[in-house]
């Protein structure tokens, strides 16, 4: 089964809900009510919370309307399995590269992730994917590290090198 | 003629060869953000927040203006040579702008848009110029209510003015407002909502938001079509150029009118897209007849960008008077200027004079410095977007991450800045805005702790919000905001079906 825009916007809209949920119960937990000093701390989270499930139920109310008269737009499918594929595959390595990033470094994990993409989507050669993301890596070094004196995240490598 | 002086001060602050430099660099940055798909004028700004820390905040701010006309500038030129938008607000500008480019009048079509958005811009610094020291002395009256009055003004002007589904922007809004209270809470000093997860401590910060909604989202959704750039040639004849700008006194009532929109819908919070798309529909009602508008009709190009850019600039007024950002990128800077521990509002006029008139000052000039700067690069910007896609996507995704670790120089952040690039691409696919969120996740913890003073004061009647003119009259335009657009929906609708009953 395609997924419509309805479903997705019903998802959206539950999502949201659930958040608004989260932000009230947590909210409960700080006491929402009034204190000598005022307002306690979980006063205005709680009723944002309540906000934020109200319009999330009314844009699927909205929504399930709009299906129901017959608009178009709802009966559309989200995302073509072209589209997904595409958006798939860019968010994919983006995963990844957060991953390594996490583990190994920002150095690492953007060479990686440069000649990655360069390589498989791009079509490139491995050695000039590769040369990209050394190249792009570099530059990343001498812009932050060096020009705005702002350190970027390192991992065992540059450790071993010596990179601080 | 007070202004006058400040102004010239304030020349004095931003003509000095470091803050020329300041500018160019900053111009040039934005051109880039600008022109690249993914890298948009908010999260451009967000991303140089965190190289600004050891900067002084007047060369900060001057820089973060200045990378915003830039990538103002360097939206219209991908919209004229590309077709593609690089900013939301210049999608108006590819109706005729492409058109004209296509019929080999790219030299043309570029510098009636370089040149009306530099008038555009000029006349929205003359109107901060003249009124932003009323507005501040205006706002030195405002106590607490006051504040929060204006702040749920302005809430409900996005409600009520936007150009997105009421209901969907009331999710934005109240999402924005519940993800500020996450972290340390600023009035009672407890912990918030964190659920035990240490990353949460410090809060969410609006900046890794920013990064995650407006560029990882715009790349998701550019991949989403596959990109196929048709550029026009992108040669510039300075002969044309010439040319064209003295065609432009016969679109002095085009330039006027769409300055007008522009000016009022930067100042109320309606931003540069909704004022770019309304002036090019005056324009298309009003104008002469002649050629079909969408065919390459220079009223279609100078209408937009006029307005685009003097509602750009004229975001700043009621950022810099009352601290209440009415764009996304003004919401952004003011977050830049509360961590450079300075509070954006009416004290700022009189605490920090040389800053403020510094910035106004910088304006007049970043502006002609970006219009010469765009016209001599365009040639090279449009040249970085015939980078295969496979090669710049991943650099922009690179440095949308390793700027959200420099916020904080936190790796959970980068976890957060992929949910909310998610969350962004949702969003956009079902138009919920996202300047919203924004403007709340900003002004969230000073609209809580304005609430939280007035309640105090008044011991929990909620009755404080009427209790004077001054904020009786911005509660109720603010509730007006909220219900009339509303209700005038509703009877048209209603109208609409009792009139097809009887027809039926």
């Amino acid at each position: 089964m395609r997924i419509k825009r309805l479903h997705v916007e019903i998802a959206t809209a539950l999502t949201l809900a659930a958040v608004g949920a989260l932000g009230s119960t947590g909210a409960l937990e700080l006491g929402v009510s009034w204190s000598e000093s005022g307002p306690m701390p979980g006063y205005f989270p709680f009723y944002v919370g309540i906000i934020l499930i109200i319009a999330a139920t009314a844009s699927m109310a909205q929504a399930l309307f709009r299906m129901r008269m017959g608009s178009a737009e709802m009966r559309e499918t989200f995302l073509e399995p072209e589209q997904t594929r595409r958006v798939l595959s860019f968010l994919l390595p983006m995963v990844v590269f957060v991953i390594i990033t996490t583990f190994l470094g920002t150095y690492v994990g953007t060479t990686l992730y440069l000649f990655y993409v360069a390589w498989r989507n791009g079509g490139y050669k491995p050695l000039i994917a590769l040369l990209v993301g050394i190249a792009f890596s570099i530059a990343l070094y001498f812009v932050f590290e060096k020009a705005f004196q702002v350190p970027l995240h390192k991992g065992p490598i540059e450790e071993m090198l010596g990179i601080y | 003629m007070e202004n006058f002086e400040l102004l010239l001060g304030g020349f004095g602050t931003a003509l000095t060869p470091m803050h020329i430099m300041v500018m160019i660099v900053g111009v040039l940055l934005g051109l880039i953000v600008g022109v690249l798909p993914g890298l948009g004028a908010p999260n451009g700004v967000s991303l140089l927040i965190p190289l600004t820390f050891t900067m002084d905040p007047v060369s900060a701010i001057i820089l973060l203006a200045s990378m915003y006309w830039g990538a103002l500038f360097g939206g219209s030129t991908t919209s004229i040579l590309f077709n593609i938008p690089g900013e939301p607000s210049s999608v108006a500008t590819t109706f005729d702008g492409y058109p004209m480019a296509r019929s080999g009048q790219s030299t043309r079509a570029l510098t009636l848009a370089f040149m009306s958005a530099g008038l555009g811009a000029f006349v929205g610094i003359v109107v901060i110029t003249v009124l932003s020291s009323w507005a501040a002395r205006f706002a030195l009256r405002f106590g607490a209510a006051e504040y929060f009055a204006v702040y749920f003004l302005a809430f409900c002007a996005f409600i009520g003015m936007g150009s997105a589904s009421p209901i969907k922007t009331a999710v934005s809004l109240s999402l924005g407002l519940l993800l500020s209270t996450v972290g340390m809470d600023t009035v009672t000093g407890s912990l918030r909502l964190t659920f035990g997860i240490e990353a949460l401590l410090s809060g969410v910060s609006f900046l890794v938001v920013v990064i995650g909604l407006f560029g990882i989202g715009e790349l998701l959704a550019t991949v989403q079509d596959g990109l196929k750039f048709r550029g026009v040639a992108s040669r510039i004849d300075p002969r044309d150029v010439f040319k064209t700008m003295l065609e432009l006194p016969r679109y002095a009532t085009t330039l006027l009118r769409s300055s007008a929109v522009g000016v009022w819908m930067g100042i109320t919070p309606g931003g540069p897209t909704a004022a770019s798309f309304m002036s090019y529909g005056l324009a298309r009602q009003w104008s002469k007849p002649g050629e079909k508008f969408g065919t390459g009709r220079p009223e279609g190009i100078v209408a937009p960008e006029t307005a685009d850019h003097s509602a750009g600039t004229c975001a700043m007024l009621p950022m810099l008077a009352l601290g209440v950002p009415s764009s996304a990128t003004a919401a952004v800077m003011m977050g830049g200027l509360m961590i450079w521990g300075l509070t954006p509002g009416p004290m700022l006029f009189s605490t920090q004079p040389d800053f403020v008139w510094g910035l106004i000052a910088s304006m007049y000039i970043a502006n002609i410095v970006a219009v010469v700067l765009v016209l001599a690069t365009v040639p090279f910007f449009a040249a970085l977007l015939r980078i295969p896609f496979t090669i710049i996507g991943p650099m922009i995704v690179a440095i949308c991450f390793v700027g959200a670790y420099t916020v904080a120089n936190s790796t959970s952040d980068l976890w957060l800045v992929l949910i909310f690039g998610v969350v962004g691409f949702v969003f956009n696919k079902l138009e919920f805005p996202l300047a919203p969120l924004v403007l709340a996740m900003v002004l969230g913890g000073k609209a809580e702790s304005s609430f939280h003073q007035s309640m105090i004061a008044s011991d929990g009647s909620l009755g404080i919000f009427f209790s004077n003119y001054l904020v009786g009259t911005i509660m109720v335009l603010a509730l007006g905001l909220l219900i009339i657009p509303q209700s005038l929906k509703f009877i048209q609708y209603l109208k609409s079906h009792k009139n097809a009953d009887s027809a039926a």
